[in-house]
C-alpha cells in the first residue's frame, strides 16, 4: 500500500515535467496545425544549454531556465521566420511537408549538438541532484520535486497570459479558426512566430531543467518528443488543461505497468503502445472521449424515458 | 527517340552491372553493393510513401525482421537463402497487423504513429534475448555459397560475395519492375486517388484501407527480403543497426531526395544518396556532419522543390520548352 501511494505521488510529480514539455507542442500544433518534431532537438539543446552554463559559471539549471526561454524563444521565432513560415500554406490538416521540414531541422540541431559538445554522455550534477525529502512515509527526489512546481508555474502563467492577454486570445482565436481570426484583423502570421516562440522556448526550458535529472547526449529528446506527443494526443491536441491531463496518464501508465506488469527495459515500449492506441482509439483525445461517454449516456437515459 | 534512348541507358547500365563482376575490383563491386541496396530501400520505400503518399517512418521494422529470419534460421542450419519466405510471411503479417489499426489515421497523425511503432520495436528487441540485446546475433560460420559449388575456380569469400551481389542487383531490378507494375495499373490508379484526394477516393468506391494494407504488405515482404540480404552481406545484426531510428530515417530521406512518387525518384535518390554515404563516410571531416547534411538537404527539398531532384530537372528543363513555345508564339504573331 505504502508502495503504490509512493508510486502514485512519484508519478504525479513526474507529471508536471511531462506537462511542461508538452505544453510547447499543443501550442504550436493548435496555431499552426503542425507538429514541431524539431521540439526534441531544442529540448537537448536546452540540456546542454545549462550544462554549459553549470560548468562555466557554476550556474544551478533551475536558476538557467530564466535565461533559457529567452533564448531559445529568439530561436524558435528565427526558425519561424527564415524557415517555416515559407512553406506554403496548409490550411486546416497538417501536411507531411511540414513534418520532413522540421525533422530536418532536428537532424541539423543533433548534428550541431555532437559538433559542439561531442557524443560523450553528460550530466550535471548539483548538490541536490541525488538528494531527496521524505513528505510522510513517501519519498521524493528533490530535482523531480522542482521539475513539478516548474511545471505548476508554467501551466499558471500560461493559463494566466491565454485568458487574460490579447496576445493569448489572439493565439486561442487562431487557433480555433485562422480565417475567422484574419477577418477580425488579427495578424496571424506573427501570432504564429510569437506562438512558435513561446514554444520553442519551453521545450528549451523543459530540457534546460531535465539537465538535472537525466544523463544526456546529442540523441537526447527524442523519447520525451514521443511522449509528448503522446500526451497532447490524449489531452485532444490544442487545449492547456488537457495536456495536463495528458500528462497524467501517460505518467501514471509508465509507473504503473513498469512496476506491476513488465519489467523496466519495456517501459519506454509503454509510451510508445500508448501513443498508437490513443491515436487510434480516441483522435479526440481525453476530452472527445468523455464528450462521447457523455452523449452515449444521455442516450441511454432518453430511451429510458 | 527519347524512348530509344532510355532502353538504351537501361540496357548499357544492366551489362555493366551484371557483368561487373568480370571486369571490375572489389571494391567498386561493394560500391555497387551499396547502391543497389540504397537503390532497393528508396523504391520499396516508394510503393507506399510516394505512390499511396502515406508517410511511414516504420520500414526499419520489416528490414529487421527479414534480418533477424535469416540470422536465427541460418544458426538452426538453414541455407541463408532459404531463409527469405520465412522473413517476408512475418514481415507481411507484421504490416498487416499494424497497419489495420494505423490505417485510420492521416497525414502526419499515421506518420507519428509509425515513428511510436518502430521505437516501440526497436525497444522491445533491445530488450529480448533472442535478438542478442543491444550487442547483437552474428551469422553462422557456414551459409549460403550456391555459387562455390558452380565455380569451381572461385574461392569461397568471393562466391558469397557474388552470390550475394548477384541477389540484390536481381532485387533491385524485381523492386523496380515492381514499382512499374503498379504504376501501369488499376492498382496504383487507386494508390494515386487515395494520394491526392483519400475522402473523394472513397466516394468513388474505392476500398481506401485495403489498397494501403496491400501496398504495406506488399513494400513490407521486399523489405524483409532486402533485410536477409543486407545480414548476408555484412554477417552481423543488432536492435541498433536494423532496427535503429537512423535506418528508419534513411529509407525515408532517399526517396524524399530523390523524387517521391515517381519510378525514377527514388532511383536518383538511392543512387545520389548510397554513393554520398560511401564518399561522406571516407572524409573523416565530413563523418562527423552527415547528420547535418541529411537535415539541411531535407530542408532544402521541403522549402524550395518538394518534388526532388527530379523535380529540379524537371524545372530546368521547363525553361527551355516554355522560351521555345514563346518564340513560335511571337513567330505567328
Amino acid at each position: 500500500m505504502a508502495e503504490l501511494l509512493s508510486i502514485t505521488v512519484n508519478a504525479i510529480f513526474m507529471a508536471g515535467l511531462y506537462a511542461a514539455m508538452s505544453f510547447g507542442l499543443a501550442l504550436i500544433y493548435g496555431v499552426m496545425k503542425i507538429i514541431n518534431l524539431a521540439h526534441a532537438g531544442v529540448i537537448m539543446l536546452g540540456a546542454f544549454f545549462s550544462f554549459t552554463l553549470f560548468q562555466y559559471a557554476h550556474i544551478d539549471p533551475f536558476v538557467s531556465i530564466i535565461v533559457a526561454f529567452p533564448v531559445f524563444s529568439a530561436l524558435g521565432m528565427a526558425l519561424h521566420r527564415y524557415v517555416v513560415s515559407r512553406l506554403p500554406e496548409s490550411g486546416n490538416t497538417p501536411a507531411v511537408q511540414s513534418l520532413l521540414l522540421l525533422f530536418g531541422v532536428w537532424l541539423m540541431l543533433q548534428n550541431l549538438g555532437y559538433y559542439v559538445w561531442g557524443s560523450d554522455t553528460q550530466s550535471v550534477l548539483t548538490t541536490y541532484t541525488l538528494k531527496s525529502v521524505k513528505l510522510g512515509p513517501i519519498t521524493v527526489g528533490i530535482p523531480i520535486l522542482l521539475m513539478f512546481l516548474v511545471g505548476v508555474v508554467t501551466f499558471i502563467i500560461l493559463n494566466q497570459v491565454m485568458t487574460k492577454t490579447y496576445l493569448g486570445k489572439a493565439i486561442r482565436a487562431v487557433t480555433q479558426n485562422r480565417q475567422a481570426a484574419l477577418l477580425v484583423g488579427i495578424n496571424a502570421r506573427k501570432i504564429a512566430m510569437i506562438a512558435f516562440g513561446i514554444g520553442t522556448g519551453l521545450a528549451g526550458v523543459s530540457g534546460s531543467m531535465m539537465s538535472a535529472l537525466y544523463a544526456f547526449t546529442p540523441d537526447f529528446g527524442r523519447n520525451f518528443l514521443l511522449k509528448a506527443f503522446c500526451i497532447i494526443v490524449l489531452g485532444g491536441m490544442e487545449s492547456l488543461s488537457g495536456v495536463a491531463v495528458g500528462a497524467l496518464v501517460v505518467a501514471l501508465a509508465e509507473a504503473y505497468v513498469a512496476r506491476y506488469l513488465v519489467s523496466n527495459v519495456f517501459q519506454d515500449a509503454i509510451t510508445f503502445a500508448l501513443l498508437v492506441v490513443a491515436l487510434v482509439v480516441m483522435p479526440q483525445g481525453l476530452p472527445g472521449l468523455s464528450a462521447q461517454l457523455g452523449r452515449y449516456f444521455r442516450t441511454k437515459e432518453v430511451a429510458r424515458s | 527517340m527519347t524512348r530509344y534512348f532510355n532502353t538504351v541507358v537501361v540496357a548499357l547500365s544492366l551489362v555493366v552491372l551484371f557483368g561487373g563482376p568480370a571486369f571490375l575490383g572489389r571494391g567498386v563491386l561493394n560500391d555497387i553493393w551499396n547502391v543497389a541496396f540504397a537503390v532497393v530501400l528508396a523504391s520499396i520505400w516508394n510503393i507506399l510513401g510516394g505512390l499511396a503518399g502515406q508517410v511511414s517512418f516504420g520500414y526499419s521494422a520489416f528490414l529487421g525482421i527479414g534480418a533477424y529470419a535469416t540470422v536465427l534460421l541460418s544458426h538452426q542450419g538453414w541455407n541463408a537463402y532459404a531463409t527469405i519466405p520465412v522473413g517476408v510471411v512475418l514481415a507481411a503479417l507484421f504490416s498487416v497487423l499494424i497497419g489495420l489499426p494505423t490505417f485510420r489515421l492521416r497525414g502526419p497523425y499515421f506518420t507519428i504513429a509509425t515513428i511510436g511503432i518502430s521505437e516501440a520495436v526497436r525497444v522491445f528487441a533491445q530488450g529480448m534475448t533472442f535478438t542478442g540485446g543491444s550487442s547483437g546475433k552474428r551469422m553462422p560460420g557456414s551459409y549460403g555459397a550456391f555459387l562455390y559449388k558452380l565455380l569451381p575456380g572461385v574461392s569461397r569469400g568471393l562466391a558469397v560475395f557474388l552470390e550475394n551481389y548477384y541477389a540484390m542487383l536481381l532485387l533491385a531490378v524485381l523492386v523496380i519492375v515492381v514499382v512499374w507494375v503498379i504504376q501501369n495499373t488499376r492498382f496504383g490508379l487507386a494508390l494515386s486517388a487515395i494520394k491526392q484526394d483519400i475522402d473523394a477516393a472513397e466516394a468513388l468506391g474505392i476500398n481506401a484501407t485495403a489498397y494501403k494494407v496491400w501496398a504495406h504488405a506488399l513494400s513490407a515482404a521486399l523489405m524483409a527480403v532486402a533485410g536477409s540480404l543486407y545480414v548476408v552481406a555484412f554477417q552481423y545484426v543488432a536492435p541498433n543497426s536494423v532496427f535503429a531510428f537512423s535506418m528508419s530515417l534513411q529509407i525515408v530521406l532517399m526517396p524524399v531526395i530523390g523524387g517521391v512518387g515517381t519510378l525514377i525518384g527514388p532511383i536518383i535518390g538511392g543512387v545520389v544518396f548510397g554513393y554520398l554515404q560511401i564518399k561522406l563516410l571516407s572524409i573523416p571531416a565530413l563523418q562527423s556532419s552527415n547528420l547535418f547534411i541529411y537535415g539541411l538537404l531535407l530542408v532544402l527539398v521541403m522549402l524550395f522543390e518538394p518534388g526532388g531532384i527530379l523535380g529540379l530537372v524537371k524545372r530546368a528543363l521547363r525553361p527551355l520548352s516554355r522560351g521555345r513555345a514563346r518564340e513560335e508564339v511571337r513567330n505567328v504573331a
